[in-house]
């Protein structure tokens, strides 16, 4: 029953939630096929609260554990806790004092001032990150990374204002290489993929697939 | 019962996928088709990554994506629990150490559940600790910098990345390979599997991450499911096929028949 009971759950909720896409049912004189899809979306931010606060005693009692043990590094979760409680301290004053400038005022200034600028810096690292990446992947150690290194060159051409006064054909042949074999490319990756999420799907709500439940 | 309008080409090609995917578990189940599927490297090199990483002494990080379990992205998050299982079992034979890094609150109990559980079948249900499945934060570039931090801190000798990833994706690849782990991906988003490829050392591409489950149980029914999608890709074929031809002659018909 452990087993059984969450997979007839899954295949209830799935396919009520999968149908409402298509079509509308009257349930009664109140309800609908749709409304109760609805409803259960508002049940998935029930249960994800709670996930919250699962997750949020892991963090806090792996991180008190290293403070401690004093384990390498541990101002680091003196760090993370203090801003943990800080934050959501300063949330539910924030909740309880609406009309407060000053509250709202330094709640935006930690979130522009702390967490965007910590985001938006981690995102800039992608264009460092692609350069070193891109130094280990075009090294030409057989035929596909050669083949891999010359679409490359052509597209870094055709796109770079300079290949075009290389040769005019540059942008001509990277913008073919991008809408044909490219595109090509993507769309049968795109349609496998999507024909494989479907069948993982159905396989999850007959219960044939059943490693998120720590079975085979 | 009113149909929703635009669904009605969807549903109609819904049906006949999932009985087409039906038809051929039936097939293998009745002993009639007995279908094989190809060898996927990247999920061979699951074990010899596993296997590096206990000649080492080093922990292995298993990166889940950041998609939950509720969104369109959620088939990917569940075929990287079926590589977890898969993983965790490894793990517990060769008496390694795991982390698995989570980003979605909703993933944490999953993830939890299906370690305990193989730990338990393994027969090491010792080795399930506090410290093994991590809720590391729930914004993208903090799980992101928590996972560089944890690859270059604990130097991982593995660091699998199964899942739906975004811009994160590179970020984790490069500390990976930076930290010299074995790094074997796989995620069906398009726009990362560039990334995946130029940074790690093997990259499950697409539908490959799908076909995990089934390849590394071998089990036939969910086999059969792998064959059942091959019939539906020719089907696609020919629909791609009939637009071709109806667009070059300057048909409509086929796009409002898709749009009804």
């Amino acid at each position: 029953m452990r087993r059984e009971i969450p997979i007839a759950i899954t295949l209830i909720v799935g396919l009520t939630m999968l149908l409402s896409n298509f079509v509308d049912v009257p349930l009664g004189s109140e309800y609908s096929l749709k409304s109760l899809a609805s409803e259960l979306g508002g049940w998935v931010i029930i249960i994800s609260a709670f996930a919250v606060g699962l997750a949020s005693v892991n963090l806090v009692r792996i991180h008190s554990n290293h403070i401690r043990r004093r384990s390498s590094n541990w101002i680091y979760s003196v760090l993370l806790l203090v801003f943990l409680v800080g934050w959501t301290v300063m949330g539910i004053l924030e909740f309880h004092n609406p009309e407060s400038e000053a509250l709202r005022t330094f709640s935006q200034n930690m979130f522009n001032s702390i967490l965007s600028s910590l985001g938006a810096a981690m995102f800039a690292l992608v264009a460092l990150y692609l350069a070193s990446a891109a130094n280990r992947a075009f090294r030409v150690r057989n035929l596909d990374a050669a083949i891999l290194l010359g679409a490359t060159l052509i597209m870094m051409l055709g796109r770079a204002p300079v290949g075009a006064l290389i040769w005019d054909k540059f942008p001509v042949m990277a913008d073919w290489m991008l809408s044909v074999p490219n595109n090509v490319g993507q769309r049968a990756i795109m349609i496998g993929a999507a024909i494989g999420a479907f069948a993982t799907s159905l396989r999850i709500l007959l219960g044939i697939e059943r490693g998120h439940l720590g079975s085979e | 019962m009113t149909f929703i309008v635009g669904t009605r080409f969807l549903l109609v090609f819904s049906l006949i996928t999932g009985a087409i995917i039906f038809w051929r578990m039936q097939a293998v189940r009745t002993g009639k088709h007995t279908p094989q599927i190809r060898h996927i490297n990247g999920l061979d090199a699951i074990e010899e990554a596993i296997g590096r990483a206990t000649e080492m002494g080093r922990p292995v990080l298993f990166s889940p994506g950041i998609a939950g379990v509720t969104d369109q992205s959620a088939p990917q998050t569940m075929a990287a629990m079926e590589i977890l299982g898969y993983t965790t079992e490894l793990i517990a034979k060769y008496s390694t150490e795991l982390v698995v890094s989570i980003r979605t609150p909703d993933l944490f109990p999953i993830a939890q559940e299906v370690t305990r559980q193989r730990f338990l079948a393994s027969g090491k249900p010792e080795m399930f600790k506090e410290t093994t499945v991590q809720f590391f934060s729930s914004d993208q570039f903090a799980y992101a910098a928590a996972c560089m931090g944890f690859m270059k801190r604990e130097q991982v000798a593995a660091n699998i990345m199964m899942g739906a990833f975004w811009a994160e994706s590179l970020l984790m690849a490069e500390a990976g390979a930076q930290a010299g782990a074995i790094q074997v991906a796989g995620t069906a988003n398009l726009h990362q599997i560039p990334f995946f490829v130029a940074a790690c050392d093997y990259t499950l591409i697409g539908e490959e991450l799908f076909a995990g489950g089934a390849y590394l149980s071998q089990d036939k029914v969910k086999i059969g499911s792998i064959a059942g999608q091959d019939w539906i890709k020719v089907i696609c074929l020919a629909m791609l096929l009939i637009g071709s031809l109806t667009a070059t002659f300057n048909s409509d018909f086929w796009q409002h028949l898709l749009t009804k």
